[in-house]
């Protein structure tokens, strides 16, 4: 039933004395079929973290035409996971995750090399594609985005009207105030909702880190400082306000019941007014909206509520980037689904972002917010300090590409068991002692 | 329940045979006359190939590799483990997310109290005569055959705002007295112990009764004839009888204080302080990758798992556990 | 006086515990025959318009792959079970039937590993069923089901001391082999502790939720139990069709418990003991 892993399994009991030794035993099997730079053929299996557009059909619509493009592909089996990050994580600790999935945000760059196939040099994907450098290390490119996205917040227009506020906030103190606006003006569920119980929309906020101080090199100057959580410094602003949020009330009352999904149609009819979210979240939303029998013209999206230098700064970047599993059988095809999707899937333009391709088009829905914003691109990580970042991250113990750093400091917001200043001092306590072990 | 000997000793092989002659039945001398004599003493192994390989490989060799992965560094990945000798341990006991999830557990475990408190309540009055006596046993009993992931939706819908038991409140006027059930992480805790004790509590019940019934009814009509009420029944005659069963449903509750993972999983994700061990296990095993820490963390639960059921056996002899 | 007070204190407490039982089962009842915008617009309590309404059951059944894992949970329970038989008869045989070398040992390794909770060693044993090439296949949890299940061991010890040896010698003395005594009187003797043992395996691998959380990701190879938690995603906002799919998971059981009811509890009480 399972021909190709037969191999595998004969080797694991011939070495079952040493136990120890299987994990390493057991890559790479099946390699007599395995296609890496043929023409497309045969069968792949996609990992995608886009549940709707499995349920919805979507995704069957791109497999249908992608095989029509390539006739010798027998089928492209697509996998939607709910919880994306925590169960490819899980898988990735074998060798079954797929042929091509997006490379989760917890995987290290240092680490890219062992689970993910190289798709070329950096110069040559850069090329082609947009911010490719997020998962490139050493020279060396392993995924690339499927959509660019923008970051700030999407709000739902008419309640925000409705309470008086027409313009963007521009401090992270305007922001908080809009939002009492809001709660005073009446909104059903809460002026901000936090999304806290399926965890990685908190990680969403990480959007705005280089927005804040409009410093491309944000992410290079933190591997170099000891105190991260400022009042206002990047992870302090969007932290602080996370937590002044909270405290104040301005969040959904009870946030272990929320819903991700749910969370769409709240937004949608007004009853939620914002979400800090990635402008990728925009269709969908609009989508929620009409379906619940609202306007989907209500949905608007806002950049971070700081102004440097008199203007708003949003950071652009890859959504998540398609690469291909290093153990997967068939290479080619997974490598010729990873173009498709992105030249000829219309999966960007559908979903409102910007293309990953250099030069393409940008969308109806973000062109007045490209016009007002400042776009910036964050810089690579200089030579030999690519993974740099990450180290510190784990060995601090913070693990800020895990939601959980975030749970805990709303859950101290609620209580009141620890102040912002508690939670800064003891992050940066923490990331100093990582830099430490880590540098 | 078991012959075997509380030590580990291994007889030697002539002491074996010797008992072979003594304890089994000879085989018929002239009988079926196949195979060999060492053919026939092989028997017994052919049998034991297959059941104890497997037991080896899926319980004796991960017990002895979780071991050594909690001495090292490993991340479940890396082909070299680094030694790192009790750092992992010292991890477990110090880093307070870890600690937490002791205390958490302490919630499930007096929560079997009340479990077996109300089981045993309901054992006791429904081993006297009472009307429609099978379908209230059914009926507690049942919840315990639900699948953890359904009553796991279940409850998420019965206690979310507005749900099933904000309503009841509402209608009995007890507005007040409605709480974020698994929002406020005060008591968020004991809403799924709460949910914990729902579910458990009918395998309980079932025990416990089956234990009543098994006494002699003889033992009540002499006790009625000397004027014994109710209480004095109960008092004097079931619970010495049950008691036994009631120090084995102790010590099953304080494993399974500990390895409580899908109710609280499917609620609340182990968010809001309601980390259990087997959820932050899961999770810093395979997302987090620290192989080594979370094999410490599963070896320190192992280790009160024994020592736990080591006090068992010290504190209930074996004999009288056995009930049928 | 007293009696009667006693009588209906007795009544009163089995009807309240009743409907603490029965009422968050009978919301997620109502809720699975109420159409979304009820669901959203009526409370809880509020008894659905429509009983008839079955479309949340066609959704559940149809996109959220019910079916399959119905399919799924049978294949690995059947499989699982005949190895549970197999392995338990076989080894109680040989424990209990002969005297060998390293008897008490085994027997030990048993006993010791009773105390080992499974749920511990995961981290340690899914490097081997990885290594075994087992992941994301159904036999990494008919493997796990039928080797580690050392409870259903113990309850054919127990039951294989009752068999007569009388009956092994008296096939002996025909020309019996081994094997022969084994298939011919052990196992069909063993018809109680089967039974037994088919209805707690069954409802634990019915119910079993952390193996194939950790070994079965594939959509299409998942049981019951992982296929059901996938619902808290694309469902989310959906709690008719998450009801329905509840319900659906919960009917079974019930049906089997409704005509197996004594053996049930004959096989917890007797399960739970050993």
């Amino acid at each position: 039933m399972f021909p190709q892993k037969r191999r595998t399994r004969l080797m694991a009991f011939a070495a079952a004395g040493s136990l120890l030794a299987l994990t390493a035993c057991s890559s790479g099997g099946g390699s007599a079929e395995a296609n890496d730079d043929g023409e497309p053929s045969g069968e792949i299996t996609v990992l995608t973290w886009r549940t709707d557009l499995v349920e919805d059909g979507t995704f069957d619509e791109y497999v249908e035409t992608f095989k029509a493009k390539y006739p010798d592909v027998t089928d492209v089996k697509v996998e939607g996971l709910t919880d994306y990050e925590g169960e490819v994580k899980t898988r990735m600790n074998t060798d079954n995750y797929g042929d091509v999935l997006a490379i989760p945000g917890s995987v290290t760059p240092d680490q890219y090399g062992d689970f993910f196939e190289p798709l070329g040099s950096q110069e040559e994907i850069g090329a082609e594609y947009q911010w490719i450098n997020d998962k490139s290390f050493e020279g060396q490119s392993y995924g690339i985005p499927v959509v660019g996205n923008v970051q700030g917040f999407v709000y739902n227009k008419r309640v925000w009207e409705e309470a008086g506020i027409t313009e963007f906030p521009d401090t992270p103190e305007a922001f908080l105030e809009a939002l009492q606006a809001i709660k005073d003006n009446g909104v059903e569920v809460a002026p901000l909702y936090t999304n806290y119980k399926d965890g990685w929309p908190l990680s969403q906020w990480d959007g705005w880190l280089g927005a804040v101080s409009a410093d491309p090199d944000w992410k290079n100057k933190i591997v170099e400082s000891d105190t991260p959580w400022t009042e206002d410094s990047d992870y302090g602003v969007v932290d602080g306000l996370i937590y002044d949020a909270v405290a104040q009330g301005l969040t959904e009352a009870d946030p272990t019941t929320t819903n991700w999904e749910e969370s769409k149609r709240l937004l949608g009819t007004g009853e939620v007014a914002t979400m800090v979210l990635g402008s990728w979240a925009i269709p969908q939303m609009a989508a929620a909206a009409e379906a619940a029998g609202a306007s989907g013209e209500d949905i608007a999206y806002a950049p971070t509520p700081v102004k440097v230098d008199g203007k708003f700064h949003s950071v652009a970047g890859g959504d998540y980037n398609l690469g291909i599993n290093v153990n997967s059988d068939n290479k080619a095809t997974a490598r010729a689904w990873i173009d498709w999707f992105n030249h000829e899937s219309g999966f960007s333009e559908s979903q409102a972002g910007l293309s990953p391709i250099i030069d393409g088009p940008v969308p109806a829905a973000l062109d007045s917010f490209v016009q007002e914003v400042e776009l910036i691109t964050l810089n690579p990580a200089p030579e030999g300090k690519e993974s740099l970042f990450a180290d510190i991250d784990t060995a601090s113990g913070i693990v800020t590409t895990d939601p959980k750093f975030r749970q805990k400091s709303i859950d101290d917001a609620r209580s009141g068991a620890r102040t912002k200043q508690q939670i800064f001092d003891d992050l940066n306590a923490q990331w100093a002692e990582g830099r430490a072990s880590a540098g | 329940m078991t012959t075997a000997p509380s030590g580990l000793s291994d007889p030697t092989t002539a002491a074996a045979q010797q008992s072979d002659a003594a304890r089994t039945p000879r085989q018929p001398r002239g009988g079926a006359g196949r195979g060999t004599a060492w053919y026939r003493r092989l028997t017994p192994y052919y049998f034991l190939l297959i059941p104890v390989g497997l037991l080896l490989l899926l319980t004796f060799v991960p017990v002895l590799n979780m071991f050594w992965y909690s001495a090292t560094d490993w991340d479940g990945l890396d082909k070299t483990k680094n030694v790192v000798g009790l750092d992992n341990y010292v991890e477990v006991f110090t880093d307070p997310d870890n600690v937490r999830v002791f205390y958490v557990s302490l919630y499930y475990f007096a929560a079997s109290f009340l479990q077996m408190a109300i089981a045993l309540y309901f054992a006791t009055i429904l081993s006297f005569r009472t009307r429609f006596r099978n379908m209230w046993k059914g009926i507690l009993f049942f919840p315990y055959l639900i699948n953890g992931v359904a009553i796991g939706l279940i409850f998420l819908n019965f206690l979310k705002p507005g749900g099933g038991i904000d309503t009841i409140l509402m209608a009995a006027g007890l507005e007040s007295l409605i709480q974020q059930w698994t929002g406020d992480p005060d008591i968020a805790n004991f809403s799924l112990a709460g949910v914990s004790v729902w579910r458990y509590m009918g395998l309980n019940f079932v025990m416990f009764l089956g234990a009543i019934q098994s006494i002699n009814p003889e033992i009540y009509e002499a006790s009625d004839l000397d004027g014994a009420n109710r209480w004095h029944q109960f008092r004097y005659i079931i619970l010495p009888s049950i008691r036994p069963i009631i120090g084995l449903s102790l010590i099953l509750a304080i494993s399974g204080a500990l390895s409580v993972f899908e109710v609280p999983f499917v609620m609340t994700g182990g968010a809001n302080g309601t980390e259990t061990f087997v959820i932050r296990t899961v999770w810093m095993a395979f997302n987090r990758n620290l192989v080594g820490l979370a094999s410490a963390m599963a070896v320190v639960l192992l280790l009160i798992v024994l020592l736990v059921t080591w006090i068992q056996r010290k504190l209930i002899p074996e004999e009288e556990v056995d009930l049928t | 006086m007293i009696r009667t007070a006693t009588t209906t204190a007795k009544y009163v407490s089995l009807v309240v515990a009743s409907i603490v039982m029965l009422l968050p089962l009978g919301l997620i009842l109502f809720g699975s025959f109420k159409t979304s915008q009820e669901f959203l617009s009526t409370g809880p309590m509020t008894l659905p318009a429509d009983w008839g309404n079955i479309e949340n059951y066609v959704t559940a059944f149809t996109r959220g792959n019910m079916l399959a894992a119905f399919g799924n949970t049978v294949f690995i329970f059947a499989m699982a079970i005949v190895g549970t038989i197999l392995i338990g008869a076989a080894t109680a045989y040989a424990l209990d039937r002969f005297r060998f070398a390293g008897r008490t040992t085994v027997l030990a390794l048993f006993l010791l590993a009773t105390l080992v909770p499974g749920v511990t060693t995961q981290v340690a044993t899914f490097q081997i069923i990885n290594g075994l090439g087992l992941y994301d296949s159904r036999f990494a949890l008919i493997l796990i089901f039928m080797g580690t299940d050392i409870i259903s061991i113990y309850i054919f010890l127990q039951f294989i001391r009752a068999i007569p040896k009388s009956l092994d010698e008296a096939a002996k003395i025909e020309g019996a082999g081994h094997l022969r005594i084994f298939f011919q009187i052990i196992l069909p003797n063993l018809k109680p502790a089967i039974a037994t043992v088919v209805i707690i395996k069954g409802i634990a691998i019915y119910n079993e939720f952390y193996l194939p959380f950790l070994y079965l990701p594939s959509k299409e190879l998942r049981p019951i139990s992982t296929t059901l938690f996938d619902f808290k995603g694309p469902y989310g906002s959906q709690w008719e069709i998450i009801s329905a799919g509840v319900v659906i998971t919960i009917i079974p059981i019930l049906v089997l418990f409704l005509f197996l009811q004594r053996y049930i509890y004959n096989g917890f009480t007797s399960g739970a003991t050993k």
